[in-house]
């Protein structure tokens, strides 16, 4: 009946393309289309958030820890709420990951504060015996590059229309300023002084007040916003 | 010949000759068919190069379940699962909903041995790394939760009140509301921050200002009059839902909210676990 197929390459590969399509199509296209919008509650990173999640990715924390809780009771049960696709919409790239040698840390600011991070990253087996993750004492020394961090949200405030500097919800007021280099920088200190604070760390303070911003304090503020 | 004796290595042998046999007799039959077979049958009109094609049926096995195949497929697309709206989340909630169901009839009526078990292991996953494993707290990291309250908590909830909690107008959602502060200052409020840590021992003038300063509200004997304001004197079922709750921002550092988190049972069990903490055991 389909010999004539057999014949035509052409019209072959067309009804093969139409089969497979088919299926995409209508499995992939409409659960795109609705899933890949931001969630109500998501906002873009701010300044600060983000230069910590530029020191999380340097760091290659995602070899280790994932940020993608699945809907399995037993996930749900030590992470909280499974992750909704429109939650990583200002994610660039996503941190999913693929490894969990780590717990998972997708809402790790619902159940763990500053100055436990700030314990654990300068020496994980104080605050978990026998943990086998690495410290990362440098983080408390080096210096965050805000720079950089600028020219990422500007980029995708431009380019990808991440709704900074916008009245997301409707109550008349800006839910994420990003403004010129100065203003955003200026926010960045106040925001890292108060996450310094938290930390009870006096050298953190310390280099906050003198004008420069440690990795450490960024990445906290990044982990506290993973909720 | 010991191990002829074991019928599996019987079977193995009777196996193993049975498939040297029919491939003997499979390879011999068709040797023979290539020598002196000859091809018969129809072949169809076209062929490929030379190459032709018999005229033969598919075997109707194969026709059937070739056709069973198109039919479920068809069912598969427009019926059954991606156009029924199958959800991952759905499957989730029920399967969540089935173990909640069965959680709930198993554990109706806990022993305490029960509740110890499993308050144990919600500690370790959920409160160990702040309280430490053995609930000290690690170096004053968190809540020393083998004792009840320190001489510098008291002291600090009756300088800050409420605020002294993470939020001036009540945190812990006690029937009483809030607390107010500097009911006490100075060394009367020494005296009583000693007292209450001191688990309501010694101290007399601690104890006669509790009872004019504090009793109106935690009871005279600090127990917070069956849940009205926090029990002073040990972690009651209360204390441990409320903070669980709530959450707290004290002297010593942020307790984060477990909200929706833990079931009633499982925030009951830790909280007898953490009571046999104290119990020095
Ligand atoms: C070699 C693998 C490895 C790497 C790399 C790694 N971690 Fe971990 N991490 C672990 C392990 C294992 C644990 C569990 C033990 C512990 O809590 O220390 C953990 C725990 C954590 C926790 C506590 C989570 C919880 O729920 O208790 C946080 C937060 C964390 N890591 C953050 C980071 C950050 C940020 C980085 C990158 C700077 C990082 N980790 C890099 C292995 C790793
Ligand atoms: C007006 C009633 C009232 C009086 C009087 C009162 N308290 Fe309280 N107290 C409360 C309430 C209500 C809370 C819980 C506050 C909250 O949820 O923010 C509380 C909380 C506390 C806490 C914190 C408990 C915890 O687990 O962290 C301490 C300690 C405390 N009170 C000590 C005292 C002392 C000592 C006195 C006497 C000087 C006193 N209170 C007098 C109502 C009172
Ligand atoms: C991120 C670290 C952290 C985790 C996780 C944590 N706690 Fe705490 N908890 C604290 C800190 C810090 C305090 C002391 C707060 C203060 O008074 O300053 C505290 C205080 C407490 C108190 C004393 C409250 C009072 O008013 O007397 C209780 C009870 C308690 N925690 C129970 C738990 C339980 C149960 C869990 C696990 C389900 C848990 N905590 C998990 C950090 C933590």
């Amino acid at each position: 009946m389909f010999g004539w197929l057999e014949r035509n390459p052409f019209f072959f590969a067309v009804g093969v393309f139409v089969v497979i399509a088919f299926a995409g199509l209508i499995e992939i296209v409409p659960d795109f289309a609705q899933q890949s919008r931001p969630v109500v509650t998501a906002k873009p990173y701010s300044l600060l958030e983000l230069a910590g999640r530029q020191v999380y990715i340097k760091d290659s924390c995602n070899a280790c820890h994932s940020q993608l809780i699945r809907p399995f009771k037993s996930e749900t049960d030590r992470y909280g709420m499974y992750s909704l696709n429109g939650e990583y919409a200002y994610d660039r790239p996503f941190l999913w990951g693929s490894k969990r040698t780590g717990p998972d840390l997708h809402r790790v600011g619902n159940y763990r504060t500053s100055d436990w991070h700030a314990n654990h990253m300068w020496d994980p087996t104080s605050v978990v015996p026998g943990s086998i993750m690495p410290a990362y004492k440098h983080m408390f020394t080096n210096v965050t590059d805000l720079e950089t961090a600028y020219a990422e949200a500007l980029t995708v405030k431009k380019v990808f229309n991440v709704p900074y500097d916008k009245d997301m919800d409707g109550d008349g007021k800006v839910d994420v300023p990003l403004g010129s280099y100065e203003e955003a920088k200026k926010r960045a200190f106040e925001y890292a002084l108060r996450v310094a604070e938290e930390t009870k760390r006096q050298d953190l303070v310390d280099m906050v007040k003198a004008g420069k911003i440690p990795e450490i304090v960024a990445l906290i503020a990044y982990l506290n916003r993973l909720k | 010949m010991n191990w002829l004796s074991d019928n599996v290595n019987q079977l193995a042998l009777l196996g193993a000759a049975a498939i040297l046999i029919l491939t003997i007799g499979v390879a011999a039959k068709y040797f023979k068919q290539i020598k002196e077979g000859k091809s018969e049958g129809e072949l169809k009109e076209e062929n490929w190069d030379g190459i032709g094609e018999y005229k033969n049926n598919s075997p109707i096995g194969w026709s059937l379940a070739f056709i069973g195949t198109i039919i479920w497929g068809i069912w598969y697309w427009l019926v059954g699962y991606p156009l029924d709206a199958y959800s991952q989340i759905g499957e989730y909630n029920e399967e969540v909903k089935a173990y909640q169901a069965k959680f709930e009839s198993k554990w109706a009526n806990p022993t305490k041995e029960d509740l110890l078990g499993m308050g144990e292991g919600v500690f370790l996953v959920q409160c160990s790394p702040c309280h430490g494993i053995d609930g000290t707290g690690i170096e004053g990291k968190a809540q020393d939760l083998t004792r009840r309250l320190l001489k510098e908590e008291v002291l600090d909830v009756i300088n800050r009140g409420s605020a002294a909690l993470g939020n001036p107008n009540g945190q812990l959602g006690y029937p009483m509301g809030m607390m107010p502060p500097g009911l006490l200052s100075g060394a009367d409020a020494e005296a009583v921050a000693e007292y209450v840590a001191n688990g309501f021992k010694g101290n007399d003038k601690g104890a006669e200002l509790f009872q004019s300063a504090c009793a109106s509200c935690h009871g005279p004997d600090g127990r917070g009059m069956n849940g009205m304001a926090p029990n002073l004197r040990e972690y009651d079922d209360k204390i441990i839902s409320a903070v669980l709750e709530h959450g707290k921002r004290g002297i010593i550092g942020t307790m984060p909210s477990f909200k929706g988190r833990l079931t009633p049972v499982q925030v009951k069990a830790v909280a007898t676990y953490i009571r046999s903490l104290s119990e020095g055991a």
